[in-house]
């Protein structure tokens, strides 16, 4: 196949606010999850295991941990000669320069980009989901129908419809109708956030769109209605697998959750549908002698002298003799000193966590990093690089932010370092 | 970090035998750590001091080699200029079996190729993680011909071994090769820095008097025509001469000091990365004092073991000081103890192996019981 047949784009630029202190200095695709990977993992392993080898990652808010963490594209192959994965920000061009002001003027912005590689469709994804998928079976389907565009749904429960983009089919799952978020919703197909378009066909409705001053230039809102209004042949296609937004701290904690209670259904080990990840290059985990580890995950660097129980430990983190976890999401060099006992709490990247300190679902009561906003289910969520005083109390539903002011008898922080 | 010296690494070594285990593959291949291979410390010290040019050399047995290294990329050797070299044996295309002549030219070729003034030399059989900035400029400030590394390691060391007799200076004055009584605990590393054309020299002339193949300790042993230096590496050292030095070197991965000298000491150690799954624990798992790797499925017990890659331990199975590699499977009711499980073995339930800490049975690749 000398000519490119498809090209996909991940819009990556999103700075996914629901993550609360997660994504303040990192943008979602990049977040750590399920022990070894990042969000950004799923879309791009599966763009490889389909057989796409030309991938634009589309970065905007925060890319700096981004750009590096996705490079050259090498940990997924996407360093080719003639193809790989190309990180797209946004440009300056002699008629003046933009930021991505929607999901669709960020393609629209790079529409040489598409061009230039001239392929005959284009793959669409958000770097929010994880989730295994074949691309290669529904652009089959997208072929095979005839189809302008198709788009992947998914069948949630029918109570939940209303809080997702919901897809109205006829016969052959031809799309009638797209609603965003409806309140009383005919049907319960959700769209995921996964496109293909016949490149011609998008390319027309972008330039249409950029056009249009009243539009939100977003895909959902305006591109799929655009061309339903048009009478352009727009297809769901039905995916059965397993499939999570991870878009909020209760739904990112339920995730990695998932990855201990029902493994067989993402399936990580699957040799046939591996997902790649950028290697940190440690050794081993090591779990000392009167350390217990149950029900939880475990990767390269992590040495563990306590107890840790149902959680999901990304790499070097040291949990020291004496320390209890218990549900919890630790990211990278996450450090549990002796006596701590954490429960619910996800943690990001480098925090130390005091001795004797006493946090997440079991410590009633509120603080002042209480926030019911972001945290919900008793989940406490740290920002990364703090040192957490010794013995400190944080109670359930506590995002400790060090950009929060607090008054000085209640300040938990003991300093906090770039990570 | 230097930028003036390239890297000879021999991958195998035909007087040290781990049976069934070497059985498959060359020396430097062997599997060590729990993600790692023998030759991947090496490889790293090297790369780690800024070395930018690596030869392999290799007898036979390299496929498994080959697979690991692939063209050097997990070592930052997949370079446009110099990087990983693998010098099998040439094989003329007339010749039937390999002729030994031809091993040495190949690394004459490859010495006179490269621009740097220095070479190491290591072996496939230790190791160790450091970098080799001041054993050079400890061999240039000496005024030597040629420098050796050399540890004291008590009399632990198993053969081969090769004794140094060191004068006052820091000169070679002797060499004694597994000695009935050690007159010194100063054993080579096996680990040389000399000037590349002085290495030419002499392999040349090694080829000239018809010497089979290259031979670290014989340049060593050049003391009377050559000032040789000594040079005293005082960190973690694991040599592997045989089976029972193996599941030391092991298990002494189980021992604070030893791992963090080997692990943690900002030097990082490289190799192939597979991408797998993060290892999960279950239920009734019960884990103390191991190193488990990433892959593994862990429903049963383990104490004191290293665990390889991709590994299932089932329930109620107990899993006690063992070496288990890479694929193994080890079903229900199992109690294994004292036991080396070669890459993809295959345990069936209610099996009960018990070795001996001082002579731990050894189950070959893809084996079941």
């Amino acid at each position: 196949m000398a000519r490119t047949e498809v090209v996909a784009m991940i819009l990556a630029g999103g700075q996914g606010s629901r993550l609360g202190v997660l994504t303040k200095t990192v943008a979602k695709p990049a977040v750590p999850f399920g022990s070894r990977y990042r969000i950004i993992d799923f879309p791009l392993s599966n763009c490889v295991n389909s057989g796409i080898e030309i991938v634009g990652v589309l970065t905007q808010y925060q890319p700096l941990a981004l750009n590096t963490y996705v490079g050259n594209g090498h940990p997924w192959d996407l360093d080719r000669n003639n193809a790989g994965a190309y990180i797209l920000p946004p440009f300056q061009s002699n008629s003046g320069s933009d930021w991505y002001k929607g999901t669709a003027n960020a393609i629209y912005q790079n529409m040489s980009f598409i061009d230039d590689n001239d392929p005959e469709y284009v793959v669409i994804l958000s770097g929010d989901h994880i989730y295994k998928m074949d691309y290669a079976a529904m652009l089959k389907a997208h072929i095979e129908k005839g189809a302008d565009a198709t788009i992947a749904v998914y069948e949630v429960p029918w109570e939940e419809a209303p809080r997702f983009g919901i897809l109205n089919t006829k016969e052959e799952d031809v799309i009638e109708e797209f609603e965003e978020k409806p309140a009383k919703p005919k049907s319960n197909l959700a769209s995921m956030g996964v496109y293909i378009f016949t490149w011609s066909v998008l390319r027309q409705a972008l330039i249409e769109d950029e056009a249009d001053p009243n539009s939100n230039n977003d895909f959902g809102k305006n591109i799929v209605p655009n061309l339903l209004a048009q009478g352009k042949k727009l297809c769901a296609y039905r995916f059965a697998g397993y499939w999570k937004d991870v878009g909020t701290i209760s739904s990112l904690w339920e995730t990695n959750m998932d990855i201990l209670d029902k493994p067989e259904e993402i399936n990580l080990v699957d040799r046939s549908w591996k997902i790649f990840s950028r290697n940190p290059v440690k050794p081993s985990h090591f779990i000392g002698a009167g350390a217990k580890v149950k029900n939880s995950a475990l990767t390269d660097g992590c040495r563990i002298f306590g107890d840790v129980e149902h959680s999901v430990l990304s790499e070097s983190v040291i949990v020291e003799k004496g320390a209890i976890v218990k549900d919890c999401v630790l990211m990278p060099g996450v450090v549990v000193k002796e006596g701590a006992r954490i429960e619910r709490c996800v943690i990001d990247q480098g925090t130390v966590i005091g001795k004797n300190v006493q946090a997440g679902s079991f410590v009633d009561g509120e603080g002042p990093y209480t926030n019911h906003k972001i945290c919900s289910e008793g989940i406490c969520v740290f920002e990364r690089g703090l040192t957490i005083k010794d013995g400190a109390v944080i109670p359930a539903n506590s995002m400790i932010d060090s950009d929060l002011e607090v008054p000085e008898d209640c300040k938990i922080i003991e300093s906090k370092f770039r990570a | 970090m230097f930028n003036n010296a390239m890297g000879l690494i021999l991958a195998d070594n035909k007087k040290i035998s781990l049976g069934e285990l070497s059985n498959p593959r060359a020396l430097s291949a062997m599997p060590f750590g729990g993600r790692y291979r023998i030759i991947d410390f090496m490889l790293s010290n090297m790369v780690n001091s800024g070395v930018k040019n690596v030869g392999l050399l290799t007898y036979n047995k390299y496929k498994s080699l080959m697979d690991h290294t692939g063209t050097g990329g997990a070592w930052s050797l997949d370079r446009k200029n110099d990087g990983l070299h693998i010098l099998p044996p040439y094989v003329n295309s007339e010749a039937t079996n390999i002729s030994s002549d031809e091993e040495l030219t190949g690394v004459i070729d490859f010495l006179r190729q490269s621009r740097t003034p220095y070479v190491i030399v290591a072996g496939a059989n230790v190791i160790l993680n450091t970098t080799f900035d001041s054993f050079i400029k400890s061999h240039e400030e000496s005024g030597a011909d040629i420098s050796v590394m050399y540890n004291r390691d008590g009399t632990k060391y198993g053969n081969p071994s090769y004794i140094l007799d060191i004068d006052e200076d820091g000169f070679v004055r002797d060499m004694l090769f597994n000695p009935a009584k050690a007159t010194s605990q100063k054993c080579s590393l096996g680990i040389l820095v000399l000037r590349k054309d002085l290495l030419i020299d002499i392999l040349a002339r090694q080829m000239a008097h018809g010497q089979s193949h290259f031979g670290i300790h014989s340049i060593v042993k050049m003391f009377d025509e050559f000032k040789v230096h000594g040079f005293e590496y005082s960190g973690v050292v694991l040599r592997i001469n045989n089976v029972q030095s193996y599941f030391n070197a092991s298990m002494s991965l189980l021992t604070d000091s030893v791992r963090n000298d080997l692990f943690w000491s900002g030097k990082p150690i490289y190799t192939k990365v597979k991408d797998e799954a993060p290892t999960l624990y279950f239920d009734n798992a019960e884990m103390s004092d191991s190193i488990v790797s990433d892959g593994c499925r862990i429903y049963g017990k383990v104490e004191s073991s290293v665990i390889f890659r991709s590994v299932t331990i089932a329930k109620n199975t107990t899993i006690k000081n063992c070496v288990i590699m890479q694929d193994v499977h080890i079903s229900e009711n199992c109690h294994l103890e004292n036991v080396i499980l070669d890459k993809n073995a295959f345990v069936r339930p209610g099996v009960r192996l018990v070795g001996h800490p001082d002579y731990p049975i050894v189950i070959g690749k893809g084996a079941g019981i």
